[in-house]
């Protein structure tokens, strides 16, 4: 990607590229991705889990328009944003109106330092997981402000049970991610890529790469049930619990807003699922050409994402106090196990 | 099945003397100068109390007499006074029942309430209250219950005017955003009347300290359609049946029609044919299995909070005997199916197709069941969420007159099936299922075993039915088209329901249309018993809990 301004440079007449054409070109190609990442989430995403989860659930899901009901989706697009838009008369506006783009935004910035393969990785600094981690946690800001200024006593119990829950599970999410960064010695997330392209073992013949989650399974299993209380899903939806809040923090939320909450949730299993490729599954790698490297790197995030859908269509919901329970009695301790004796290893193979 | 008594005699002759092994003339020297008179009602002995000596005639009958389950209180208008009726029971055997007829002066109806004794007694005291205007001396919270508190006079009384139009908006009733005066560390949160878990329309006023229930009251009557109104506008014979299928309308249509076919024909004397009674049979316990099929569905949906597999397997099982159901009786829901004397038809032609379709479900039910165990039962995060929640002391049920799985749950040995016999139950070979958890997960289990049991019942009733003589097949009694009971017959009869002990109440008049209709809903008792199992838990448990009562608004308010 460094070769693209340099060469528009040079026919531009600069020698190097100027700091306007460097942005310029970031914003278009942010644009781009961005773009291609909303409309592949927000069409498929839902589309994909609807047909999933029906398939769990013994149902046949949406299949009237297009080709498996795909076009469902877009009519629901259209519905959704042509619906009334109702504020509650005890909304605390305009805290009311700015809660929906915080979800979604924090999952965005998440994605631009992700390597995504095939040369596409935004940004590229030395404090990538760190940032990600940053802005993502975020979200519990939009659920907080959302759940308050709502006005609702569901809403209220639903953003204190998001935040109860984003905390507990942030320190063990965090702590497992830091035994991966001992190992590959780098908070740099390309770098963490690079350092899990080698092979790890040869079993008949097939070469198992060294991805970190072959490595470290274990690490990789923590993380997995930490993201889902992180992003809220089975069994840890208590901030949401239809049967029980109504929806939580988005029970007050209409037309778009809702979509932009709906929207925010979904990005936010996709980002955590990028973020677990990337530590665990050796980011873009995959067999072929590197230019496959966005293939390969989106079907390791839906593998990722059908697994949310699975503990879904499988898995009761814990109580708001058992989950606390798993996430600082259980989930801590564990992850900082799994930190202690990682970097025991780490050391020996250094000495 | 073991064989207590000599209930064959007693279901053969509903005009034997009511004394089912009861000595009357001791418990009337019990209730001593309380008792004013003595009547007689088909199914026990009524003793006429004073209004102001209910509490002791009652308290009395409970200690001492071993009564210890008020299975309904009905209260009517004559046109010289107001009654109110209680009819008692033992948890030990249901046959022993006597009534304590408590009569009021039209001017003045007031009578001493019976919740000090019976704690159950509350709602029926409030219902009655509502709906026909009798006073109950100190009730603890004597208000209306089925209809909003602003509604002018009493539906069942006799001088109501039932062609005053009466609106009554949501705010009047409840206004869900008015203050709450109660303790400031506290929040009211308003549960329902239109939330998912609340399985219809029900207001659960929950107050929340944090994330634990504080306190928590049900406004219920939001589904009240005036049944027993409607039932006593119709003739015995044809216009009553099709409203019992309404009442508990998840799927237990055939089951509740059974309570009001059993009362019926108690009051007019019916016997029913062997061949009817085992179609009966079958075709209640079909039933039974899909109620509790939807019950195990609608229960895990406020556990797992998602329409999960279990959910759609549970409909997709449920489906299978909604079939067979449909194909007996040509209605899905609302069957129809049996009349007083017999059932309406046959099995449907050609029988071998039928009966492979019946036998086919039970031969794969124990694998669903064992999947259903996988699924669920043995899942640990399941149990975390449901064992050792909403417990249930038995102790405390018998005080709110629980019945059916809920109370077989907490450990009381009680169905109606065994310990007061009607249809083919006492030929069949089964049993009834108990457990001594007291929790959630209890009743939950419970109701996969009774299932089983049910299961086993219709098996032995399809054996039956293949090898009947084809020309005894009789599936109906020989019934006039009208029915007059003679007048002032009163009776009082319950069945097993899917959901606990469904009981009926008619006095007749001598016309065709029953002169009073109660109906002793077994929802209604068991979701009074709701707060004791709830307070103290958290919001998840209390939504948990309520999904294990399986109620159906639709028989809680009627």
């Amino acid at each position: 990607m460094a070769t693209a301004p340099v060469a528009i440079a040079e026919w531009l007449g600069y020698a190097t590229p100027p700091l306007w054409l460097e942005i310029v070109l970031d914003a278009v190609i942010a644009g781009v991705v961005v773009t291609i990442m909303l409309t592949t989430s927000a069409l498929a995403g839902p589309w994909a889990k609807r047909k999933i989860t029906a398939m769990f659930t013994d149902r046949i899901a949406i299949n009237r328009n297009g080709p498996g009901g795909i076009t469902t989706i877009a009519a629901d697009a259209v519905r959704l944003m042509s619906k009334e838009l109702i504020i509650p008369d005890g909304a605390d506006r305009p805290a009311f109106d700015i809660a929906p783009a915080i979800l979604p935004l924090s999952a965005l910035l998440g994605f631009a330092v992700i390597p995504m393969g095939s040369g596409l990785q935004l940004a590229d600094p030395e404090i990538g997981l760190v940032y990600v981690f940053a802005v993502s946690s975020i979200a519990s800001v939009g659920m907080v402000v959302g759940g308050y200024a709502s006005g609702s006593k569901y809403s209220l119990l639903g953003s204190m049970r998001s935040v109860a829950e984003s905390i507990a599970y942030e320190i063990p999410l965090v702590v497992t991610a830091a035994s991966i960064v001992l190992l590959a010695g780098t908070l740099r997330l390309s770098d963490i890529v690079a350092a899990q392209q080698g092979t790890l073992f040869t079993v008949a013949g097939v070469s198992i790469p060294a991805w970190y989650g072959f490595l470290n399974p274990f690490a990789l299993a923590l993380f997995l049930v930490t993201s889902l209380g992180e992003v809220g899903r089975n069994p840890f939806d208590i901030g949401e619990a239809g049967t029980e809040l109504v929806g939580g923090y988005i029970t007050e939320y209409s037309s778009i807003y809702f979509v932009l909450f709906f929207l925010g949730e979904f990005l936010h299993i996709f980002l955590s699922g990028a973020v677990i490729t990337t530590l665990f599954l050796g980011g873009p790698a995959g067999p072929g050409p590197a230019w496959l490297g966005i293939v390969w790197f989106g079907v390791k995030i839906w593998a990722v994402f059908l697994f949310t859908q699975w503990c879904r269509a499988a898995i009761p919901r814990v109580r708001v106090d058992q989950m606390l329970e798993i996430g600082w009695k259980g989930l801590l301790v564990l992850s900082f196990a799994n930190l202690v004796l990682t970097a025991i290893i780490v050391g020996v193979i250094h000495t | 099945m073991s064989q207590t008594e000599e209930p064959a005699d007693g279901e053969a002759e509903p005009e034997e003397s009511p004394a089912r092994g009861v000595d009357y003339d001791a418990i009337e020297g019990l209730l001593g100068d309380a008792v004013v008179s003595r009547e007689t009602h088909r199914n026990a002995e009524g003793f006429v109390v004073r209004a102001d000596r209910v509490q002791d005639a009652l308290s009395s009958l409970k200690e001492e007499a071993g009564f210890d389950h008020l299975s309904n209180v009905t209260a009517q208008e004559y046109a010289d006074r107001f009654e109110s009726i209680y009819h008692l029971k033992k948890y030990d055997d249901p046959t022993e029942e006597v009534s304590v007829v408590v009569p009021t002066p039209r001017d003045r109806p007031v009578s001493q309430s019976a919740e000090p004794v019976f704690r159950t007694a509350d709602w029926h005291e409030r219902e009655a209250y509502d709906l026909v205007g009798i006073e109950y001396d100190e009730h603890p919270d004597l208000r209306r219950i089925l209809l909003p508190e602003t509604w002018q006079g009493h539906p069942l009384g006799r001088d109501y005017n039932q062609d005053k139009p009466q609106i009554v908006t949501f705010e009047e009733h409840e206004n869900p955003l008015a203050d709450d005066h109660r303790d400031a560390d506290t929040m009211l949160v308003n549960i329902g009347p239109h939330h998912p878990a609340t399985h219809g329309v029900l207001h659960l006023k929950a107050v929340l300290d944090g994330e634990t229930v504080a306190d928590v009251e049900s406004d219920i009557g939001y589904l009240h359609r005036c049944e027993e109104q409607m039932a006593q506008s119709g003739t015995y014979r044809h216009q009553i049946m099709p409203y019992p299928d309404r009442w508990d309308y998840g799927s237990a249509g055939i089951l509740n029609e059974w309570a009001y076919a059993r009362v019926a024909e108690d009051l007019n004397d019916i016997e029913v044919p062997e061949y009817a009674q085992v179609v009966r049979t079958m075709s209640a316990e079909l039933c039974r299995i899909a109620a509790h099929l939807l019950a195990l569905g609608t229960f895990c949906l406020d556990i797992y909070g998602d329409f999960t597999a279990i959910f759609m397997y549970a409909m997709r099982d449920r489906e299978v005997v909604q079939n067979i159901l449909e194909d007996l009786t040509g209605q899905r829901m609302m069957f129809n199916y049996l009349r007083l004397g017999g059932v309406v038809w046959d099995v449907p032609e050609p029988r071998e197709e039928f009966f492979a379709q019946v036998r086919e479900f039970l031969a794969d039910l124990p694998n669903r069941i064992d999947e259903y165990h996988d699924l669920i039962t043995e899942n640990e995060l399941f149990q975390l969420r449901t064992v050792d929640t909403g417990v249930l002391e038995p102790e405390t049920a018998k005080e709110y007159g629980v019945t059916g799985p809920v109370a077989r749950a907490s450990g009381i040995d009680y169905d109606l099936r065994r310990d007061d016999p009607y249809g083919y139950y006492e030929h069949l070979d089964w049993d009834v299922i108990t457990d001594d958890g007291k929790d959630n997960y209890s009743r939950l289990l419970v109701r996969m075993r009774e299932v089983e049991q049910s299961a086993r019942i219709i098996e032995q009733c399809v054996d039956l039915l293949e090898d009947w003589d084809e020309e005894e097949r009789e599936i109906q009694a020989n019934v006039p088209r009208t029915l007059n009971p003679e007048p002032d017959a009163e009776v009082y009869r319950a069945v097993e329901g899917a959901k606990g002990e469904l009981g009926i109440y008619i006095r007749s008049d001598g016309t065709d249309t029953p002169a009073r209709f109660k109906i002793r809903s077994p929802c209604f008792s068991n979701l009074q018993a709701l707060p004791e199992m709830a307070e103290g838990e958290y919001v998840p448990d209390l939504i948990a809990t309520l999904g294990s009562l399986d109620i159906i608004l639709g028989e809680v308010d009627r």
